[in-house]
């Protein structure tokens, strides 16, 4: 276990190096783009010349050199720890991203904190009480609101917070918790409340949607479980229904909702764009959507590497928790 | 020994006097589907609904099926269900646009910011969402599946090098990927909805491969996937006929819930970034994106009609696949 471990950070490593090699090449395939849309901005009455602008602003952004150099320069910086400066406001990209990364990891382990609230409960009600009424209502209910786009249910929730528990009406505290505030971000070692304030809203509206796609793995898994040979030997043992239920069928119903965990908490991270946006919570998932369509290809770089270095950890404790889930699982 | 002999041919009975139970119509399996499971049946209804909205008389004119109107290669008309072209503006007795009308009888769930009918526009855009919903998913689908299972059933080094290639492809931010796709030039001069597709499909890949790779570690495991060993069953046909069936149902749920997501993702992206796909046409997406500027306060019924297009479509395939893998599951016969 000790040398898998090793070994796959070893690995890891490389792994860096290849998206590191992929997110550059794949901007460099049409910079063409970026430098026409920057030299527009000039004026041809001044210079003369479109492709005199255009050289400019190739200069400017750093990619005028070879592609073999400016690799070179790429990766020696990142081995310096250094990101690059943003092409829009010429700031360090690395600094940018610290200040981000909090705001977008707690908002993202808060959705699926709720996520699980939802998921467990009704995943494990629905397979254990299969076509029965409370399984058709919970999983309706659940499924609706994976449905439903989560900008719609933000803006529904934040208009009936705002309309009916405003700061006149009856019940503040609930528009206070669940809506949108217009501060910057709190640490939440500064001050818990308000920063769980900030979160709150957000990580509901995100929280139910993801739980339903939880829900549905758990679900599907937990059936399949329950009816295997040693679930029915712990029920003739004589065990009580708790035990065998969680103990016996629920951990081993796990490995795929830890799947889709591993994936969504990469995706929740990094792609939180719309409720960033909504809740007004300056994180990654909104710098990176409107770096890309900038195309800010330091800022993009940067992220996707930050995320990269995330998910390779994550990746990793999902396959050694697959062996302690089901020791049938081996790695050598 | 001796007993079990002496048993009296003539006291086994002869099989006319257990005639064989009579095989239920397909009519009767239809409704004892229905009747036990009536969530699927709604599932089932609201997909035979959404591809009943897409027909529309085939038109002679066949070619890459590009456009929303021709998914399959031709192009389709006008769809039966359509009261309305999908760009027709209304005016009222004023001679001004009917704009942000509530629902009545001519205009079944209100008409939009430019006057046209919601109810019109969502069996259009239906096209457009089933379009680019199957063709993602069975992109993602089929290569997700076979990367997922030829990597959870050999593991070793290839699953290691395979699942940290799979690593690299993920820690892209699926919004990124989606507009680098959508914008690169190599791939396509305009927006268009086949490069929207596989952006979307290709998006999904490592993501439905990490799933399926998981459910295949546990099921090679299994004693009959050593049974099949022994009785000299190849690789290939361990994978094809021992392995695949038995991980069928978390396939089928991937597959539905992934069709929700995609169809999902395909509004979201309209919304985000409108200048990334098509602009003409309808598309759920795109009025959801309008209604949102428009204010879904003041006029909420382009929102509402959009949002529950998507939320039923989304409900439809999730609901249909949980049935489909109850159905399915051996340890669980109907009935």
């Amino acid at each position: 276990m000790q040398q898998y471990i090793i070994r796959r950070i070893l690995l890891n490593i490389f792994v860096l190096f290849l998206v590191a090699t992929m997110v550059f090449a794949a901007l460099r395939i049409d910079s063409d783009h970026v430098v026409n849309t920057k030299a527009q901005g000039c004026f041809t009455d001044v210079t003369g010349d479109i492709e005199q602008c255009k050289a400019v602003a190739r200069a400017d952004l750093g990619l005028d050199a070879s592609i073999l150099r400016q690799y070179w320069d790429y990766m020696t910086d990142l081995l310096q720890g250094d990101l690059g400066n943003a092409f829009s406001n010429k700031e360090p990209v690395l600094d940018q991203i610290l200040d981000r990364a909090p705001p977008s990891i707690e908002l993202g382990l808060a959705q699926i904190v709720v996520a699980l609230f939802v998921a467990l409960p009704v995943g494990i009600i629905s397979a254990i009480r299969q076509d029965q009424w409370i399984d058709y209502i919970l999983r309706f209910f659940t499924i609706f609101f994976l449905g439903i786009p989560v900008f719609v249910v933000a803006v529904f929730v934040i208009l009936i917070t705002s309309r009916y528990f405003g700061q006149d009406d009856a019940f503040p505290f609930v528009s206070d918790w669940l809506g949108p505030h217009g501060s910057g971000w709190v640490n939440i070692w500064e001050n818990p409340i308000q920063n769980l304030k900030l979160v709150t809203g957000a990580a509901l509206v995100g929280g139910m949607a993801t739980g339903a796609i939880i829900m549905r793995f758990l679900r599907s898994q937990m059936l399949e479980v329950m009816r295997q040979d040693y679930v029915r030997t712990a029920w003739a043992k004589g065990l009580r229904e708790r035990v065998v239920i969680i103990r016996h069928a629920l951990k081993n119903a796990l490995i795929p909702v830890l799947t889709v965990i591993g994936l969504l908490l990469g995706s929740v991270i990094s792609g939180n764009v719309i409720l960033e946006t909504i809740y007004n919570i300056e994180g990654v998932g909104f710098y990176v959507t409107f770096s890309a369509l900038q195309f800010d290809y330091p800022v993009m770089q940067g992220i996707v590497l930050v995320v990269a270095l995330l998910l390779v950890f994550i990746n990793l404790l999902v396959d050694i928790a697959y062996g302690w889930l089901d020791p049938r699982i081996r790695y050598s | 020994m001796a007993q079990e002999q002496a048993v009296p041919s003539a006291a086994i009975p002869a099989a006319a006097e257990y005639p064989l139970r009579k095989r239920p119509s397909p009519w009767q399996n239809v409704l004892k589907f229905i009747r036990k499971k009536p969530l699927g049946a709604l599932g089932f209804f609201l997909i035979f609904f959404l591809f009943a909205m897409t027909l529309g008389t085939p038109k002679a004119s066949f070619g890459v099926p590009e456009l929303p109107n021709s998914p399959l290669g031709f192009e389709l008309g006008r769809p039966y269900m359509a009261p309305y072209d999908e760009g027709e503006n209304f005016k009222n007795a004023a001679g001004r646009l009917n704009v942000h009308a509530a629902p009545t009888t001519d205009h079944w769930l209100g008409t939009d910011g430019s006057g046209r009918d919601n109810w019109a526009r969502i069996i259009w855009g239906a096209r457009r969402s089933l379009f680019v919903g199957i063709w993602a998913l069975a992109l993602a689908t089929a290569v997700g599946v076979s990367i997922g299972v030829i990597s959870g059933y050999f593991r070793g080094w290839l699953d290691t090098g395979v699942q940290r290639i799979m690593d690299a492809l993920q820690s892209f931010p699926p919004l990124l990927t989606l507009i680098l796709i959508l914008t690169i030039r190599p791939f396509t001069s305009e927006p268009s909805l086949v490069v929207a597709a596989f952006a979307l499909g290709f998006v999904g890949i490592p993501q439905v491969q990490r799933i399926v790779r998981g459910v295949v570690l546990q099921t090679r495991e299994q004693q009959y996937i050593d049974a099949a060993r022994v009785i000299g069953a190849t690789d290939a046909r361990t994978m094809v006929y021992y392995i695949l069936p038995n991980i069928m149902a978390s396939i089928i749920v991937v597959f539905s819930t992934g069709l929700g997501v995609v169809i999902l993702a395909e509004a979201a992206l309209a919304f985000l970034v409108p200048q990334a796909v098509p602009p003409e046409g309808a598309s759920w997406g795109l009025m959801l994106d309008q209604a949102e500027n428009d204010g879904l306060a003041t006029h909420p019924w382009a929102g509402i009609a959009s949002a529950m297009a998507i939320a039923l479509a989304v409900l439809g395939f999730n609901l249909a696949g949980d049935a489909l893998r109850d159905v399915l599951d051996p340890r669980l016969r109907l009935g």
